[in-house]
């Protein structure tokens, strides 16, 4: 039995003091911990795969009118899966490393909302974000990528639409092509 | 045996009352009967054939075929096998034979389809309401198809009558809060001065609505992270049990890599729990540095799976078809490295502890379970190897990669405390084991299978997998809309707390608190049902409109 005690106190002594000092110092959590989600507003396009794939269903959208889609998240239900951000086309959503989350003001720490204007591009049918206010205010055209281009290119077809104007000077006599 | 064996059997025995046998997997088979022969059935597989009862259930098919299917499942654990018998009852005539009477550990199994179903157990012995809550309405049936999930009925008084103590004994009760391990559970004990008697348990304190949100709002892909979290220690077993039943009935083949992937969470797991529980173990009995100890020593495994899946528990890492996460090969040495660390310290605390007279006092020879009552009532897991009953379903049913790994079945006869406390430890180091073989062995590959169609309907689809506490059971039945029709989950408490009252008779009542903790129990697994109410702050899952209620409310405020 004293034997036994020894070794146990052998196991205490050798294992000195185990507890960290957070809160008092901060504690990181590993590079690829799922914490809040963050949304990066300006990709998203209102697919609503989120809201499809999320399992405590807290992502609600609602479309307000034609080309608003209103997006609320109750992120006191998450349950910090990640499915959103693994499905996101626009990789829009990102698992963040923080976990400090309680609150009590749930309502208005804890609730997300965004508004995202919607349109679909012409050429290739897919929802995009117009870059600028001017662009949301003239007629939604074609999706762009990149802005040296002049906003007007859909990155789907940014390809195709070059070899379109390419083409499209060569019947520009009306011939059948 | 074999399957087609099983089926000439009972065809030979039972003749016309054999309506249809299926076996669309290996180690599986689905047997319908007419529903008036099923407590002789039921009996035969238990008696004449040995097999082991699992769980039932009952599913609301009225929609399909104007019937209620009641199933029960049982196993053939030496012959690797797994059967459904189903029988389906008139919806007008909501009744079946109870097998209790027969199959002892069929207790709570039919009062739960009594409760959640409305189909009643003709001759059940004790046919008291188990499940559902003191103030929710007789006859309304959570889990059929017109009740909506979140239906929040009237209050109502529907007490469950308590059992009275029997005549010279009075009632000390253990709960409703159970004080050691600080989770609801009720046990009501008959005490004669010190001894106990018997005891009556109330339980289900904690019941979610879970297989309710499985067979109406929820899609196959968003199941996995609800199973998760069933349990607060056993997440990957319900999740990784219920992935393998989508994947059996659709015929789809999770990649290699993945299996192994899935093993080695698997066992990381139940190296997390056992340690727990070896701490729990000493907490209860007082000795609060076994507790300090053990859990310093599993913290950084739980920092491993931090890094391995994105958090400490709940590692989200499976979806149908595979994992969501690959383990990249420098994780590898970092897993050798912290199981090596566990190994030495596992080494040091098993040569301390044995001397220890006072800890042993406690352990050896109290909260007897007898190999015959463990059979009896149809323990499970560490509960039922600790009682010499030799039966584990990595190896009995494997599943994932534990077909291509060595597993050791971990049994001992002493069935008291001690016994249990062993088959754990033990466990713990073969966990060791295995995630080395499988560390060693794991192929190259895709982590995920391709699904490019939807779920077909009308299939079904048994799966198990060892938890740390025993037997976790899955029986899913594919709707149509790419949804379950339904989905059963029987985790190993279920079947382990029912031997609890024979194994408290004739214990002392001090011994009572570490009896039941020796079971492990878990009772977010037992209890996975629940509707609780959102006016009173506390969270519930809301219908779409509800929300949408909610979000006016927010906006106005």
């Amino acid at each position: 039995m004293i034997l036994s005690k020894l070794k146990e106190a052998l196991i205490c002594i050798m294992a000195g003091r185990a507890t960290l000092p957070y809160p008092f110092k901060p504690h990181d959590p590993a590079a690829d911990f799922r914490g809040y989600p963050e949304v990066d507003v300006d990709k998203c396009i209102g697919c609503g795969a989120c809201a499809a794939v999320c399992p405590a269903r807290l992502i609600k959208i609602e479309d307000k009118d034609q080309t608003t889609r209103h997006i609320t998240r109750l992120l006191e239900r998450c349950v910090f899966c990640g499915r959103c951000a693994d499905v996101c086309p626009e990789d829009a959503i990102t698992m963040t490393g923080q976990f400090q989350l309680t609150s009590d003001q749930v309502r208005q720490d804890l609730v997300h909302e965004c508004d995202i204007f919607m349109a679909t591009c012409k050429r290739c049918g897919h929802c995009y974000e117009p870059a600028t206010p001017l662009d949301r205010i003239m007629s939604p055209g074609f999706r762009h990528d990149q802005i040296d281009r002049g906003g007007d290119r859909c990155r789907h077809t940014h390809v195709r639409a070059d070899q379109a104007e390419a083409e499209a000077v060569g019947t520009a006599d009306g011939e059948d092509s | 045996m074999t399957t087609k064996e099983i089926g000439v059997e009972l065809e030979t025995q039972f003749g016309e009352s054999v309506l249809e046998v299926s076996s669309p997997h290996p180690g599986r088979m689905y047997v319908t009967i007419d529903p008036g022969s099923v407590a002789e059935v039921a009996a035969y597989l238990q008696d004449g054939l040995g097999c082991r009862f699992v769980i039932n259930a009952g599913t609301d098919r009225r929609r399909e075929r104007g019937k209620f299917l009641v199933t029960h499942f049982f196993a053939k654990d030496e012959d690797h096998i797994y059967l459904a018998l189903h029988a389906e009852v008139a919806e007008d005539a909501p009744h079946i034979a109870s097998i209790t009477n027969a199959v002892p550990g069929a207790n709570w199994a039919e009062r739960e389809i009594r409760d959640m179903i409305g189909v009643v157990p003709d001759g059940h012995p004790d046919p008291r309401r188990l499940v559902l809550s003191d103030d929710w309405p007789e006859d309304l049936y959570p889990l059929r198809w017109d009740v909506e999930h979140g239906i929040k009925p009237p209050l109502a008084e529907c007490a469950v009558p308590r059992k009275p103590p029997p005549e010279g004994t009075s009632v000390v009760p253990l709960g409703p809060y159970f004080p050691t391990l600080e989770e609801p559970a009720y046990f009501r004990l008959f005490v004669e001065g010190e001894s106990v008697v018997g005891a009556d348990y109330r339980g289900f304190y904690n019941h979610r609505g879970i297989e309710k949100l499985g067979c109406s709002v929820l899609t196959y892909n968003q199941i996995p992270f609800i199973a998760e979290r069933i349990c607060g220690i056993c997440g990957t077993v319900h999740s990784t049990s219920y992935c393998q039943t989508v994947e059996a009935a659709a015929g789809i083949d999770v990649p290699e890599r993945a299996e192994y992937i899935r093993t080695i969470l698997l066992e990381l797991e139940r190296l997390e729990s056992h340690l727990l529980w070896l701490g729990i173990a000493g907490h209860v009995v007082g000795f609060e540095t076994v507790l300090m100890q053990v859990w310093r020593m599993r913290e950084p495994l739980m920092w491993l799976c931090e890094r391995l899946t994105g958090n400490r528990k709940t590692y989200g890492m499976n979806i149908v078809g595979g994992v969501r996460r690959d383990i990249a090969p420098d994780l590898y040495d970092d897993i050798s490295r912290v199981i090596s660390d566990i190994e030495g310290e596992w080494q040091a605390l098993y040569d301390a502890l044995p001397g220890d007279s006072t800890l042993m006092g406690r352990l050896k020879g109290t909260g007897i379970l007898t190999r015959e009552v463990a059979e009896k009532y149809c323990a499970v897991g560490p509960t039922a190897r600790g009682s010499g009953v030799a039966i584990d379903v990595r190896v009995d049913h494997p599943y994932a990669a534990y077909d291509r790994v060595e597993v050791k079945k971990c049994v001992y006869d002493g069935c008291d405390n001690l016994s249990r406390t062993l088959v754990r430890l033990d466990e713990t180091l073969d966990s060791i084991s295995i995630i080395r073989q499988a560390l060693a062995d794991i192929p190259d590959g895709a982590i995920l299978a391709e699904i490019d169609e939807d779920i077909p309907g009308g299939r079904q689809a048994m799966s198990a997998v060892e938890a740390p506490r025993g037997e976790v059971f899955h029986w899913l039945l594919t709707g149509g809309e790419n949804r379950p029709e339904r989905w059963r989950v029987r985790a190993p408490t279920y079947a382990n707390l029912q031997v609890v009252p024979p194994m408290l008779e004739g214990t002392d009542l001090a011994d009572a608190p570490l009896g039941i903790a020796s079971f492990d129990p878990c009772f977010s697994c037992t209890d996975r049902m629940e509707v609780l109410d959102v006016d009173s702050g506390q969270i519930r899952v809301c219908s779409g409109d509800e929300l949408s209620h909610k979000m006016e409310t927010t906006e106005r405020s």
